[in-house]
């Protein structure tokens, strides 16, 4: 006898792979998005806005090395560098009233007075990054900084550390945009692949009356979520291998496969199917549920940062943002595979799974497997 | 019950299914009111009456897929009530839920493994595909057979852990009529095997074709049950001798003094026959042109055996 779990994967991935258009949306699509984004924007990197207010002037402009630095930054072209008057008293009010219209993160760098006399004289200076600690590019943001602080320091004096106060070293590398993409359309595939994947077993099924007579097998329901979550695993593994393959081989994304990543990939596969079964339960139709789980899908895709930074986002948008569950998916695919934020990685993961397990949960209780 | 074999039935050990007073109530509405009967092994057993009668909702209690809210039922004698004994009912019967279809994108094959693989033991899918004749089939994904070889898969598919009774819901509905009459042929070669099959049905001409007992479902109560010949003797009238198309002008040739004749919708003439009355209406009717006309005798149905008993009749869509 074979087993009842690799029974149902087995029928769930043939009838996967006999459906032109369920290949169409699983592998052709997301690479189809690759290309027309990778080729859009790829040519551009993702650059981080960030406020600079320089006060270190002489005879009201900048002091060579405090312009040199400024320049240091430039040249990282990691940042859009918006420019804070050097009189500002409340540099930060003048951040906050500036980014918020703007759509911008409020980052202020202050270069502050003295910098090229302490430079000259002690050899130590001190800048200082004001940032809120919830915001998302803070990680990436602060190591560039600090990259490029360092480099400076380098190019005036051997002994680099004594010149410029250190941050937390983190390595970076320079982010471009296709790199930002790529795990956030694995995110859009695991998300779209398991939410209508579980509507459609369960709710498409349950029209055709098979979950009915699965029923009336010795098959338990238990059974029969697994063998859907395992199926679901297949899936995004192929998922990932395509399409991390594919972003290689066309653009030169390097990704690295860590434990986190397969721990990404296990948590979506029990999240957004369990997500799905809970849409399927609420929405009997399967017509209904399907549009149900678009509507649940789309705003979730573009809100939770996979084809754009959630930095772009209204500050409202960023609150909603939040409370998706593919917002923690695509964060922790992206510190795994790109940024290599193994702390970052982690805490995504760990959120991932808590939401995986509470909707594969409720999922499960919800759904009839008996008619009553 | 549920360690070992079922106890044994107090003086219904023959018995397959036996019911006793089921009941099944969702909120106010009672859709099974109390029902009573039983089911012998290798009997063809046909449930019959219109939608909404309760006939899905009492195989599907039989199914374990609902829980009656009085009276018992039990299969192969396990208790459908005790969550123990559902387990060993599932190992051992064949279900057919109405409407069924199988897997679209796996094969005939395919599907017949795919429900096999749920059971400990599974029957050999090609014998399968020949008992329900689709071995031309076998490798045709599911999506793209007629509705009369869909419902053959499903028939193939119920019987795959060889069970010791069949549940068929309405596994004719929706086909056409050289449809229905295959997948009648794949019951009868059930039967001849000597499998047990519990049948719903609305449709008169198949329970009266198929069964060997027949009960009559109508608002959640049984009001007949017997063999198909039993229920026509004793509800469903008298013979009528038919004279085709013959209209009004028909009505108005017949001698007098002939039983109270009507017409029916083609045109044609009914007479109830007594007993003994046939010859003298044939020799009266010598005497006129209806001679000419095509002339039967009619044997009531179960579908007149409905009528008598609750004044209506059954339409082909089953309402």
């Amino acid at each position: 006898m074979r087993s009842r779990i690799y029974t149902i994967i087995s029928g769930h991935f043939k009838s996967w792979y006999r459906s032109k258009s369920n290949i169409f949306w699983t592998i052709a699509f997301p690479l189809l998005l690759i290309v027309l984004f990778g080729a859009i924007f790829g040519s551009g990197s993702t650059k981080f806005d960030l406020y600079l207010q320089n006060q270190d002037l002489s005879a009201n402009t900048p002091t060579p090395l405090s312009q040199g630095y400024v320049s240091a930054l430039n040249n990282t072209e990691a940042f859009n560098l918006h420019m804070v008057p050097a009189e500002q008293t409340n540099a930060l009010a003048y951040v906050k009233d500036d980014a918020q219209p703007h759509n911008r993160g409020q980052r202020l760098l202050v270069i502050p007075y003295g910098f090229q006399t302490m430079l000259n004289t002690t050899r130590q200076a001190k800048i200082q990054l004001y940032m809120d600690q919830s915001d998302q590019a803070s990680v990436s943001l602060i190591g560039i900084v600090n990259a490029a602080t360092v480099s400076y320091a380098a190019h005036l004096s051997p002994s680099a550390d004594n010149v410029i106060v250190q941050q937390v070293g983190i390595v970076t590398k320079n982010i471009r945009y296709i790199d930002f993409f790529i795990p956030g359309v694995i995110g859009m595939t695991l998300l779209t692949t398991g939410v209508f994947g579980a509507v459609n077993t369960n709710g498409r099924y349950r029209e055709l009356k098979i979950i009915k007579k699965l029923a009336t097998t010795p098959l338990s329901k238990i059974e029969w979520i697994l063998g859907m979550v395992g199926y679901q695993m297949i899936l995004a593994t192929i998922s990932l291998v395509v399409i991390l393959f594919f972003g290689y081989a066309i653009f030169g994304v390097t990704a690295t496969i860590d434990i986190y990543t397969l721990g990404l990939v296990v948590a979506a596969s029990l999240l957004f199917p369990g997500i799905g079964m809970v849409l399927a339960n609420f929405v009997k139709e399967a017509e209904g549920a399907d549009a149900a789980a678009n509507a649940i899908t789309f705003p979730m895709m573009f809100l939770a940062g996979t084809f754009w930074p959630r930095d772009t986002l209204p500050d409202i948008m960023k609150i909603i943002a939040n409370f998706m569950p593919l917002t923690y998916v695509n964060d922790g695919l992206r510190d795994a595979l790109i940024y290599a934020q193994p702390a970052q990685a982690l805490t995504n993961t760990l959120i991932a799974l808590g939401l995986a397990a509470f909707f594969i949960v409720l999922g499960s209780v919800l759904m009839n497997w008996k008619e009553e | 019950m549920s360690n070992g074999q079922p106890a044994p039935l107090p003086g219904q050990s023959d018995k397959i299914v036996l019911v006793e007073n089921l009941s099944k109530k969702y909120g106010d509405n009672i859709a099974v009111n109390g029902i009573s009967f039983g089911l012998t092994k290798g009997e063809v057993f046909a449930f019959l009456g219109p939608n909404g009668a309760g006939k899905t909702t009492t195989v599907e209690i039989l199914e374990c897929l609902r829980n009656p809210t009085g009276g018992q039922a039990i299969v192969l004698g396990y208790d459908v009530s005790k969550r123990s004994d559902q387990a060993e009912i599932r190992k051992r019967i064949g279900v057919l839920p109405q409407d069924f279809n199988a897997i679209d994108r796996l094969t005939v094959r395919e599907n017949i493994n795919y429900f096999g693989a749920m059971f400990k033991h599974q029957l050999d899918a090609d014998k399968l595909i020949e008992l329900v004749d689709l071995k031309d089939k076998r490798d045709e994904q599911f999506k793209k057979l007629s509705g009369g070889l869909k419902q053959r898969v499903g028939l193939a598919v119920s019987l795959v852990n060889d069970p010791d009774v069949v549940f068929l819901d309405e596994p004719t509905t929706g086909l056409d009529p050289r449809a229905r009459r295959d997948v009648w042929g794949v019951i009868e070669r059930l039967k001849s095997q000597g499998k047990t099959v519990f049948l719903t049905t609305h449709y008169m001409d198949e329970a009266e074709y198929l069964a060997d007992i027949v009960s009559i479902i109508d608002h959640g109560q049984i009001i007949a049950s017997g063999t198909p010949d039993q229920l026509i003797d004793s509800h469903g009238g008298k013979k009528t001798l038919i004279i085709r198309d013959a209209g009004e002008e028909g009505l108005k040739q017949l001698p007098p003094g002939l039983p109270k004749a009507e017409l029916r919708n083609a045109g044609d003439i009914a007479i109830p026959l007594h007993n003994g009355e046939l010859t003298n209406i044939l020799m009266s009717l010598t005497k006129t042109l209806l001679h000419n006309k095509e002339i039967e005798v009619k044997r009531p149905t179960l579908d007149d055996v409905f009528l008598n008993l609750t004044g209506r009749r059954v339409s082909e869509e089953g309402n």
